[in-house]
């Protein structure tokens, strides 16, 4: 065969080939890319560089850059399959959010090959059976754990066995006739249902499984999977519902240590956009059904780029460190606070209306605000710009993000440093 | 009849030779995007061969990159097309600075893609 041939048979290939290919610098400068790996980035990239590989997925996956970074051998895999959620929502349409993954690989002092693949379909299918998978555990796991009872439509305890006081630490005599929620443990940190909200959900759909932390009588922690089935009256008011209390032990350190790789940014430690992202989709659904309030800040260091460019990206992420762990520290229960992209965070409000929810992205901004960061170059201190927004005034998660982003735009070009809670301009007093 | 003047009428009754001296890539397709029209300065461009193109999916095979709903996608949604838009394109695996024109109407069956580096 001819060079010249070869050659265009190997383009062909290369034009054709269903994955992304990208090989760039570890500053991220693409050298050679695929059409197919394009097809992705280039709307990912938004205004910025598309030509280079951190920059074009700074919104969606920022840890990208400080991935490379922290690899220290000459060569080898920096990741496999990573996962990046460019979609926060439930997808728009019947189509599911896409997800795409990553590998990365050094293959010499500065040359990286990735690959990016389109991942959705998978990504949805494996939470279909991650759903059915405890479902089933939940239904055919050993017996030792569980307490099955009968609870009526208003939540009041008709009978339960034995099995409630080993698990619940209550004697399952003096229990009956007492409402169920008033012995289990009504704080919900993680943004779990309460039994009244459960009940709701199972009167409706026939069934509802709840997982979360619960206390024994005498004050000991059990990670708890909470089964509520219609069992008689078909889910209207005089009818009864069979609860199964489970006490899950595989939730051990290293799945917890797992849940916090899979759930955090890997730079700042707050939440990843993946979290955030799911834990938006369930708190939408407690909204659409249970009317339970839901608000959505965003927030965006103002002139961040400056810092990187002037005092170096390793301080620039000591900042975006720093003002995780202040934020963090003012989260309400259930609160979730998340890095976005490159210097854009998000806070999920489960339970806060509109007004609480503009409170509390004031105490971040002057949180932000008073923070002092010491550089060899002398004292560093940043503001943000902040938009807030409510799921009463969209009913949607796109709908909700960008009313949210809308806003933040708007505190931007209104001066930065502050927050913006309406559409509307407010009109001068007078 | 420059890049950003020409029209789908002057594009389909054109000779094949007189496209292909045109100095920016075009490239026509059916609905189906299945290409029928794939001029030399493009072939140039991308280092392919027109024969090889001719009768494949478009936006499938040959231009992923543009398959999605910044290109391929308003071709879908748009009837009436006729917008410049600034892209990035990776012949020969280099990424490259480009203007794209999408051309459609409904009047004529084919629609074309011009291609300007």
């Amino acid at each position: 065969m001819a060079d010249g041939s070869s050659e265009e048979q190997l383009l062909e290939f290369l034009y054709a080939c269903p994955v992304g290919l990208i090989e760039c610098d570890t500053s991220g400068a693409i050298a050679v890319m695929n059409p197919h790996a394009m097809q992705h980035l280039m709307p990912l990239a938004g205004s910025r560089d598309v030509c280079n590989l951190f920059s074009a997925l700074e919104q969606h996956a920022p840890e990208l850059r400080s991935m490379v970074a922290s690899f220290t051998a000459r060569t080898g895999r920096i990741c496999d399959g990573h996962r990046i959620f460019v979609e926060l929502g439930p997808g728009r349409g019947d189509k599911v959010p896409k997800v795409l993954a990553c590998s990365l690989v050094r293959i010499g002092p500065d040359r990286l090959i990735a690959t990016l693949t389109d991942v959705s379909q998978q990504v949805f299918q494996e939470r279909r059976l991650r759903e059915v998978d405890t479902w089933f555990s939940t239904l055919l796991d050993g017996v030792n754990g569980y307490a099955p009872l009968t609870i009526a439509f208003d939540g009041a305890i008709a009978s339960a066995t034995p099995c409630f006081t080993r698990l619940t630490g209550y004697d399952h005599i003096d229990v009956t006739g007492h409402n169920l929620a008033d012995i289990l443990t009504t704080d919900a940190p993680s943004g779990e249902l309460r039994l009244d909200e459960q009940l709701v959900i199972a009167a409706r759909d026939g069934w509802h499984l709840q997982e979360g932390w619960q206390k024994r009588a005498d004050g000991d922690l059990y990670w708890c999977q909470r089964l509520v089935v219609v069992s008689e009256g078909g889910g209207a008011p005089g009818g009864r519902f069979s609860v199964v209390l489970r006490d899950v032990p595989q939730r051990d350190a290293a799945a917890t240590d797992l849940h916090r790789l899979l759930s955090c940014d890997h730079l700042t430690g707050a939440s990843n956009r993946r979290h955030f992202g799911q834990t938006m989709a369930r708190e939408h659904v407690h909204w659409r059904e249970l009317r339970q309030p839901l608000s959505l800040v965003v927030l965006d260091l103002d002139h961040f780029k400056a810092v990187n460019d002037s005092y170096g990206h390793p301080i620039g992420d000591t900042l975006l460190c720093r003002i995780t762990e202040v934020c963090t520290a003012l989260m309400p229960p259930g609160g979730i606070f998340a890095r976005l992209g490159g210097e854009e965070f998000g806070v999920l409000l489960p339970r806060y209306d509109h007004a609480q929810a503009v409170e509390l992205a004031e105490r971040l901004r002057c949180a932000i605000a008073a923070l002092v960061v010491g550089t060899p170059h002398g004292m560093l201190q940043v503001t943000a710009s902040f938009g807030c927004a409510t799921m009463d005034e969209t009913g949607s998660v796109d709908g909700l993000v960008a009313l949210a982003d809308e806003r933040l735009y708007a505190a931007k070009s209104g001066g930065r440093n502050r927050v913006c809670m309406s559409s509307h301009a407010v009109a001068p007093a007078g | 009849m420059s890049f950003e003047t020409i029209n789908v009428r002057d594009l389909d009754g054109m000779e094949p030779s007189e496209c292909d001296a045109l100095p920016f890539g075009v490239v026509g397709f059916k609905a189906d995007t299945v290409v029928e029209t794939y001029n030399a300065t493009e072939a140039r461009q991308s280092g392919l061969d027109p024969a090889t193109v001719i009768g494949v999916p478009f936006f499938d095979i040959i231009a992923q990159c543009m398959n999605n709903f910044m290109v391929a996608q308003r071709f879908e949604d748009e009837p009436e097309l006729d917008d410049i838009v600034p892209y990035v394109l990776t012949l020969r695996m280099r990424p490259t600075k480009v203007r794209l024109r999408l051309l459609a109407t409904p009047e004529i069956a084919r629609r074309y893609l011009l291609i300007e580096r």
